[in-house]
């Protein structure tokens, strides 16, 4: 988790995050929505190294609709060969509907924990209490689910370092740093290297950045010993002016750059091991 | 109840989708994931508070005082 793990220990877990809940086919029509068409990129995807896949669900319009993240799961239980299973418990519905994502039947070897709320538009704020990150913490511990702590700006990691005080996670603590606009830190190379040096001991670090920052703050994240999240629920266009053909396309390039700066990609199996999941 | 402005469609002048996806009648375009949930009066959303475009038309249909 540093300079020095990415010189003496360059395996990169690569996740993808083929759909998310913000965007629709309207802003691009290659964003998979439904359950099938998921299950295909990830597949491709999961040739090309990624060891994680993280998984919102959409309803027949493209609205989100957790209630079918089982199908989506089965769906790429079916297509792909080992890939780790991450669901989202995050989004801007209510409780009951976000706790889906760890109900699901096989359960899900990872769930992210959204560490606090962020904006959207003027009305729109993410439902997540203390009260509600604590039930859903407890419930994916009793349940050997690895909680992805999604860290949407500097101030979340308070909030995780709350969840360790309590005793409510188990190590490694395996953190996603978020950068982008709004409620999100804001991206730069400066805030990046902030937030990681401030990151606890026994910690793994993901980083996730939206748009035109996905590319070079999930470089430097590799940099710095940690791991990488691309897909197009973070971003929609390969480069200025050019949509995302797929998922692939994104982890492909992101690929090519671990490759090219000496790293490997972890397995699903060291992905496994690194980050402590049974 | 759901917004009144709001459509479902298949296609407009930019777009042509397999299934009907949510449309705003007031600025004419299709409507992201999150935005639904305001139309639609889902969660703890309410589009007569929690929309500023329909706020915003109403302001502009409303009678004259």
């Amino acid at each position: 988790m540093s300079y020095e793990s990415y010189l003496t220990d360059r395996r990169v877990i690569l996740t993808v995050a083929p759909t998310g809940g913000v965007h629709g086919k309207d802003a691009n029509p290659n964003l998979p929505e439904q359950p099938e068409e998921i299950a295909e990129q990830v597949a491709a995807c999961e040739e090309l190294g990624a060891s994680i896949c993280h998984l919102h669900a959409r309803d027949e319009h493209g609205e989100n609709d957790a209630a079918r993240l089982q199908e989506v799961n089965e769906a790429v239980r079916e297509r792909c060969d080992d890939i780790i299973i991450q669901n989202t418990t995050g989004g801007q519905s209510v409780y009951e509907e976000r706790v889906q994502g760890i109900r699901t039947d096989p359960l899900p070897e990872m769930a992210s924990l959204d560490m606090g709320p962020f904006n959207r538009g003027q009305h729109i704020i993410t439902e997540h209490t203390r009260h509600n990150i604590d039930r859903l913490a407890a419930e994916m511990r009793e349940k050997d689910i690895k909680p992805e702590l999604e860290c949407f700006n500097n101030g979340h990691l308070n909030e995780a370092l709350r969840l360790i005080d309590r005793g409510a996670l188990e190590e490694p603590y395996y953190f996603n740093i978020i950068f982008g606009h709004g409620t999100f830190t804001p991206p730069s190379p400066e805030n990046v290297l902030n937030m990681v040096s401030n990151l606890p001991e026994n910690s793994e670090f993901n980083l996730l950045a939206v748009g035109e920052h996905q590319l070079p703050l999930t470089t430097l994240s590799v940099l710095l010993g940690g791991h990488v999240r691309v897909g197009m629920e973070d971003n929609l266009y390969f480069r200025k002016g050019e949509r995302v053909e797929s998922n692939a396309q994104l982890v492909e390039r992101t690929a090519k750059i671990i490759d090219l700066l000496d790293c490997e990609l972890a397995t699903p199996d060291e992905a496994r091991e690194r980050l402590g999941i049974a | 109840m759901t917004c009144p402005y709001l459509e479902y469609r298949r296609s407009d002048d930019d777009h042509e989708f397999d299934h009907e996806r949510p449309y705003c009648a007031v600025v004419e375009e299709f409507v992201s994931p999150m935005r639904a949930d305001i139309c639609n009066d889902r969660h703890e959303f309410t589009h007569t508070v929690d929309c500023d475009i329909y706020r915003k038309r109403e302001d502009e249909l409303a009678p004259e005082p």
